[in-house]
């Protein structure tokens, strides 16, 4: 959990990926985005394939990802916070993510990161977050989910 | 609900990303597979009219609140014992006085001091009894609705509407007995104004109809101060006012004129006396029920917590009244009525009288203690407003009262119940001419009745369910129920001839208004009811079009092009008193639009409605009767005005001809506009 000072900030993406974590990362930027009056950007890529032209009708035609977005949004309206919704399609999750925080000129991002091994028992980071760490140009968050009963 | 895509290049030269936009997200919100919740910007009116009207709301009303928010609108213990007290609370500043008037009407003013507070006691003892009766009621029918939603389960729904009807009538005279009587008290302190004392009332009744479209919590906010203020400033000139008697031995000897007047007749109180004096201070009880009227209101648990409202209400009114006669006894009080000190005195109020003994004559206490009672009175209007939209709102779900009713507003108050309670209650002021006296013969006839129906109803509830504790439970409600019924026939019998019997009439008018309603809802369902096992094929009907046509005009070819899409028997008819006109239109429409044919209806009358309407019959007598009659689509092509008074010039023919298609059988209307470029 951040302290007082470095919960200090200004306007924050918060990269979504429709995943049951998503609801604990905005209630918890948006707890803090309502003491200091900051600025949500909720953005959600839905990955496209080399089969598919990059601007294809996809994301704009599914509930499940219109979802994502629209229960982020709710939940930062219960905290009397403002979202604005992003919806992207890219090649590459992580690239989209930090392209979006940068052209936004964000001070903060925010990741969810679900627990999960891989075969062998060894811990699975994937390739998003890294990715961000190393070429995010403001603070990042990393918000991992609680083990389950079963990974503990 | 597909958007536009706008590409955006990233840092890197291989990244690239599309933005999607997301046009729904405006006015909808995806919650579920295939469901869309609606956010404030849905709801904005589109019209710059509409727009307007929807600001002076928000000003007026408050900004419209979320379903979500309904939680935070329910009351907290204290504020909804302001709320739906302030009747029950405020009737301890005139029920002593009531006690005492009876024995003095009765000729035995003297035996007022020795009989007035076994008499409030009694009344007490019954007001524990409706307490608990209710107490009950709240937690075994938590829904709201009171003595309807007893009797509705106990007794079926003759009684439950007879309840409902009593309790109904009640609601709108509290609303109009508080507030002349508090507009009473200001033209006592101010004679000058009392040539606009119905103006005051109405005025007040608008305030206060107002306050409650705002929400209840806002109506609590604003009606709690004046509620507590009453309260403890009562509780203090009891207190003080005790400690002369008890401590210091105070007592007063009866005024000289009470003695002279009751001379003869001092000491002869007969039962029927104290019957009466018992049933003129009941009008104390009015208001208890109605905290069981509106438990949902409350905050969670619902039923606990107006379960608890309602005994402090019954502890404090308790309280107040025996604190008030005990005081007004010894002190040997009687209102200033004629009767005693003639004419020429002007009215003094017990509890002023009361109040001027304990706080001193003039004092700055006792003119304090007179405005929170002026204000309390007005403000024991309120109670009817919290509970009269409830109780129409439980008729309104159960279908014996229009269901728009149970509809919350903007506010989430019951927003049609509130106005018509204001409007009745106005209208009632209006025709008393503000004056209390007028109304009081019909006013706590119901609430007797009301009482007794829910008391009788907790008995067979007790009898039915025989929970923990029946037995002793079920006594307690007999009595009251015994108790109630002996009040509501004294009640009513005493002020029958003054005006009972209206409310004794308008009762079975009412319930057969409400099963009226009834039976219309319950027919339309039948009409409407589709059974479960059907499964709906597709329509096997045929249709037809016609088109009503002025000319030809783009707005004409507009509805022909859409009618084609709907059926191939498409027609046009043409209504004119010119013949050579016609010619001239057939000979134009066959060239021009030759796939359909144009009917012209000759009018030498120059009527155009109702040949329309005669060709449409001719056209059903034409169908083979063999044959399931079709569907038979007017298409009206009508111009879209941009301005409101352009409205004034066009489309009123087409205007007329839906008024006179609306209904016909097997009709459809169909209106095309067409807008400007």
């Amino acid at each position: 959990m951040p302290d007082n000072e470095t919960a200090q900030f200004q306007r924050a993406v918060l990269a979504l990926n429709g995943a049951p974590s998503d609801a604990r990362m905005v209630r918890l930027v948006a707890s803090l985005a309502a003491k200091s009056k900051a600025e949500l950007i909720a953005v959600h890529v839905v990955e496209i394939d080399w089969t598919l032209p990059l601007d294809a009708d996809i994301a704009g035609r599914s509930e499940d990802v219109q979802r994502v977005l629209d229960s982020a949004e709710e939940i930062a309206e219960a905290f009397k916070v403002r979202l604005e919704p992003v919806l992207l399609q890219a090649r590459d999750v992580a690239a989209a993510i930090v392209d979006e925080a940068t052209e936004r000129g964000a001070d903060l991002l925010v990741v969810g990161l679900p627990y999960r091994k891989r075969f062998g028992g060894e811990f699975a980071i994937g390739r998003t977050i890294p990715y961000i760490l190393q070429n995010a140009p403001c603070s990042v968050w990393v918000v991992r989910e609680p083990m389950s009963e079963e990974a503990a | 609900m597909i958007g536009g895509r706008r590409s955006l290049q990233g840092r890197k030269p291989g990244d690239r990303r599309v933005r999607v936009d997301r046009p729904h997200a405006v006015y909808f919100r995806y919650t579920g597979k295939g469901q869309l919740t609606a956010k404030e910007a849905a709801s904005v009116p589109t019209t710059p009219g509409g727009r307007l009207i929807a600001k002076i709301r928000a000003i007026v009303l408050g900004r419209p609140l979320h379903q979500d928010e309904e939680i935070g609108e329910r009351l907290s213990k204290t504020k909804a014992l302001a709320i739906f007290s302030s009747d029950a609370i405020s009737s301890s500043a005139y029920a002593t006085e009531e006690v005492i008037l009876a024995f003095i009407l009765g000729g035995a003013a003297l035996a007022a001091l020795q009989w007035s507070l076994p008499v409030a006691m009694g009344i007490a003892v019954l007001l524990a009894v409706v307490a608990f009766s209710y107490r009950q009621v709240c937690i075994a029918y938590p829904t709201g609705g009171g003595s309807y939603s007893v009797s509705k389960a106990n007794f079926g729904r003759l009684a439950s509407l007879v309840a409902a009807s009593a309790l109904l009538i009640d609601y709108n005279l509290t609303a109009a007995v508080s507030t002349s009587s508090a507009v009473e008290q200001i033209v006592s302190a101010f004679p000058s104004l009392s040539d606009v004392r119905v103006l005051i009332g109405i005025t007040a009744l608008g305030l206060i109809t107002l306050a409650n479209l705002r929400g209840v919590r806002e109506a609590g906010n604003i009606f709690a101060v004046p509620t507590y203020l009453f309260m403890f400033s009562a509780f203090a000139m009891i207190a003080m006012g005790a400690y002369r008697i008890v401590v210091l031995g105070e007592h007063h000897a009866p005024p000289p004129e009470v003695v002279a007047a009751t001379a003869e007749t001092a000491g002869a109180v007969s039962i029927f006396l104290l019957l009466r004096a018992f049933a003129s201070g009941a009008v104390a009880l009015t208001g208890t029920e109605a905290i069981a009227t509106g438990v949902p209101a409350f905050k969670p648990p619902e039923a606990r917590n107006a379960a608890t409202t309602l005994l402090v209400m019954g502890g404090v009114l308790a309280i107040l009244f025996i604190g008030v006669t005990f005081l007004a006894t010894n002190f040997a009080i009687y209102p200033t009525v004629p009767e005693l000190f003639g004419t020429n005195v002007e009215h003094k109020t017990v509890i002023a009288q009361v109040a001027e003994t304990v706080f001193g004559s003039g004092s700055i206490p006792f003119y304090l203690f007179q405005s929170f009672t002026a204000l309390l009175l007005f403000l024991a209007a309120n109670t009817s407003f919290a509970a009269f939209p409830r109780l129409a709102a439980v008729l309104g779900e159960d279908g014996f009262f229009p269901r728009q009713f149970a509809l919350r507003g903007d506010r989430l108050a019951f927003s049609m119940g509130i106005v018509l309670l204001g409007l009745i209650a106005a209208s009632l002021v209006f025709i008393a001419g503000g004056r209390t006296h007028a109304l009081i013969p019909l006013y706590a006839v119901g609430v007797f009745i009301d009482f007794t129906i829910s008391q009788a109803g907790m008995i067979r509830h007790w009898l039915r369910t025989r929970d923990r504790g029946w037995r002793y439970r079920l006594v307690i409600n007999a009595i009251g129920c015994s108790a109630t019924a002996i009040v509501a026939v004294v009640v009513t019998s005493v002020k029958f001839v003054d005006g009972a019997w209206f409310v004794v009439a308008l009762i079975p008018i009412l319930v057969s208004m409400m099963l009226f309603i009834r039976r219309e809802y319950d027919g339309q369902e039948r009409e409407l009811h589709v059974r479960e096992d059907l499964v709906i094929e597709g329509p096997h009907r045929e249709q037809r079009v016609v088109i009503p046509v002025n000319g030809i005009n783009r707005a004409v070819i507009q509805a022909v092009n859409f009618g084609r899409t709907m059926s191939r028997d498409v027609r046009a008819v043409y209504v004119t008193e010119d013949p050579d006109d016609a010619e001239a239109i057939r000979d134009r429409w066959e060239r021009q639009i030759p796939g359909v044919p144009i009917f012209i209806v000759e009018s030498p009358y120059r009527a155009v409605i109702a040949p329309i309407l005669a060709y449409l019959d001719v056209l059903d007598k034409a169908w083979p009767p063999d044959k399931e009659a079709p569907i038979t689509i007017v298409v009206l092509p009508e111009y879209v005005a941009r301005h409101w008074w352009e409205r004034l010039l066009y489309n009123q023919t087409a205007r007329r001809l839906k008024q006179a298609i609306l209904g016909r059988e097997h009709t459809v209307i169909a209106d095309v506009p067409y807008r400007r470029e």
